[in-house]
């Protein structure tokens, strides 16, 4: 017990004086703060209480110093609080610009025409040769726009799920286009298609690895999508046995896109990787904390 | 009266098919005496069967349509057919060649054989089409070029070695390069990779206006840089976007960093 007592005295002994710094600074920046006129206010009812009081030398003293640190400390430190907290608040502004941006981005991450218009001259051409496999591309077509279209898509609730069978639709319209040059793979477990993702990022990366992969390669190729649960993340897979990546074409809107959006809705705990294998082609993953 | 021949050139066979029968509802004389997938087998079509109409797919893989129209414009007529590309319709305006929109409309097409017709009954010599040839493959070649406008191309992706495979980092992502001993680092806010190409390989091949060399081993990303301070050695040292490292710039390039 006899060791025990200097080493409760110590903490308390440390605490009170890290109290007393804390109240010391809390009364310098308030010093530093406050009006000159409601200082000498708040002085003058100070030395009445203390006349009452009788504590007559103190106080005056006390009175005394703090004019004396306002005049000579306080400007410095008003203008350090002031810049504490302009800089709290740019970075403050500059997150939301980025939410924003990155908001409008996803919105803008729109339907391409050429697609569109190729689809619906496909339907067109089937509607006089094979009519049923024009209602089944037709059947496609919708489900693709209504998960893909900014005004229809659902805010906030996206599951993987949604997401695979955008991405399902769409490779099925291209086959039906693009025919044998074209073949797919999709496998997602079903335990995962609940878990929220964020929307057309999937697409995004389908899209890129048909447009610069598998369409300008004459003898076409393979996709294929996987998603696995990796350590506290969903890993998602686009990979593509197409032409590769040009390494002096820009990343294009799309990538950098869903770069901007990983940061900020996740921080560093999200990435999306892009691996070139030597068999060639294109090897993309998402990797989106659960 | 001689009948006319066509060929059709576009990657998707159903789209070939949709033209080729609204051909034959809207001009029934005209031959379609072949269909092509891409470019190489159009050629080689037209090598043995030279026709008087090209109906061209614009994006096609391997060559697009525009980079090989130019074979095609001497003796014969080009019709481009595209979904939608707006730097065409622009180039096209022009009157020197026609093209047709996807889906393609009957009464489109219609007017576009009428003008066919019109342009193949003056003959294929008539001061009117060699006139417009040299117009014609001028605005082929602009627009040939206007996807590479660009004259010099630089490095957009750097190749890393991770594990097994080899991981790609877009230059948008990467923040500076430094050089070690062996190796040259590649910093992103996110990691850091190591590649074998040196500095000064990296210099010639990147965009001069992105990355500046401000010091024998660091090569900056310019949009990157937050702040530039002097220490108390009268060096200036480089604050970078996102991350703590300071980069020291060497007296050689403190040029670059001046006030204005």
């Amino acid at each position: 017990m006899d060791t025990g007592k200097p080493n409760q005295v110590l903490p308390r002994l440390l605490s009170l004086i890290e109290t007393s710094k804390r109240l010391w600074w809390q009364f310098f920046d308030w010093l530093a703060v406050v009006s000159w006129s409601y200082l000498v206010f708040v002085s003058f009812i100070c030395l009445i209480i203390a006349g009452i009081l009788g504590l007559g030398s103190i106080v005056p003293l006390l009175v005394f110093s703090s004019f004396l640190i306002k005049s000579l400390a306080g400007g410095k430190r008003k203008a350090e609080i002031a810049a504490d907290a302009a800089s709290v608040r740019a970075n403050m502004e500059a997150l939301e610009r980025r939410v924003l941006e990155a908001e409008m981005a996803s919105l803008q991450a729109q339907i391409e025409p050429h697609f569109l218009f190729n689809t619906l001259a496909l339907i067109g051409q089937l509607i006089e040769t094979e009519p049923e496999q024009a209602s089944i591309v037709h059947g496609h077509l919708i489900k693709y726009l209504r998960a893909a279209l900014p005004q229809i898509r659902e805010k906030g609730n996206s599951k993987l799920g949604q997401q695979i069978e955008l991405c399902r639709a769409y490779l099925n319209i291209m086959q039906a286009r693009m025919q044998e040059r074209l073949s797919f793979s999709i496998d997602c477990p079903k335990e995962l298609q609940h878990y929220a993702f964020p929307p057309m990022m999937i697409q995004t990366l389908v899209e890129n690895a048909i447009k610069h992969g598998l369409e300008p390669k004459t003898e076409g190729g393979h996709i294929h999508i996987g998603a696995h649960l990796g350590e506290s993340e969903i890993v998602v897979d686009v990979n593509d046995n197409g032409l590769g990546f040009d390494l002096q074409a820009n990343e294009g809107i799309g990538l950098s896109n869903i770069r901007e959006r990983l940061k900020v809705l996740y921080g560093f705990r999200a990435a999306l990787s892009i691996e070139v294998p030597e068999t060639g082609g294109a090897h993309l993953s998402l990797h989106i904390p659960v | 009266m001689k009948k006319f021949t066509a060929l059709i050139v576009d990657d998707e066979a159903h789209l070939r098919q949709h033209l080729r029968h609204r051909l034959l509802q809207v001009w029934p004389e005209l031959e379609v005496i072949g269909e092509a997938a891409n470019a190489s087998t159009a050629q080689q079509l037209y090598l043995e069967h030279p026709v008087d109409i090209v109906f061209l797919d614009i994006r096609m893989p391997g060559q697009s349509g525009i980079e090989i129209a130019t074979h095609f414009i001497e003796k014969s007529i080009v019709v481009f057919v595209t979904a939608y590309d707006s730097y065409a319709i622009e180039a096209f305006e022009k009157g020197a060649v026609d093209y047709l929109l996807k889906p393609i409309e009957k009464d489109r097409l219609s007017h576009c054989c009428k003008r066919l017709q019109e342009r193949l009954s003056l003959g294929s010599n008539s001061s009117l089409v060699s006139n417009h040839l040299n117009d014609i493959k001028n605005c082929l070649v602009q627009l040939g070029s206007s996807q590479e406008i660009s004259s010099k191309k630089y490095l957009r992706w750097i190749q890393a070695g991770v594990g097994n495979g080899i991981r790609l980092i877009s230059t948008s992502e990467i923040l500076y390069f430094r050089s070690d001993e062996k190796y040259t680092s590649v910093r992103t806010e996110q990691s850091e990779y190591l590649i074998r190409k040196t500095l000064k390989e990296l210099e010639d091949e990147l965009d001069p206006h992105e990355f500046w060399r401000v010091h024998r081993s660091a090569l900056v990303k310019v949009g990157a840089i937050s702040s530039v301070l002097r220490d108390e050695k009268g060096k200036q040292v480089l604050s970078i976007r996102g991350i703590q490292e300071k980069i020291e710039v060497s007296r050689n390039h403190t040029h670059l960093f001046q006030q204005m």
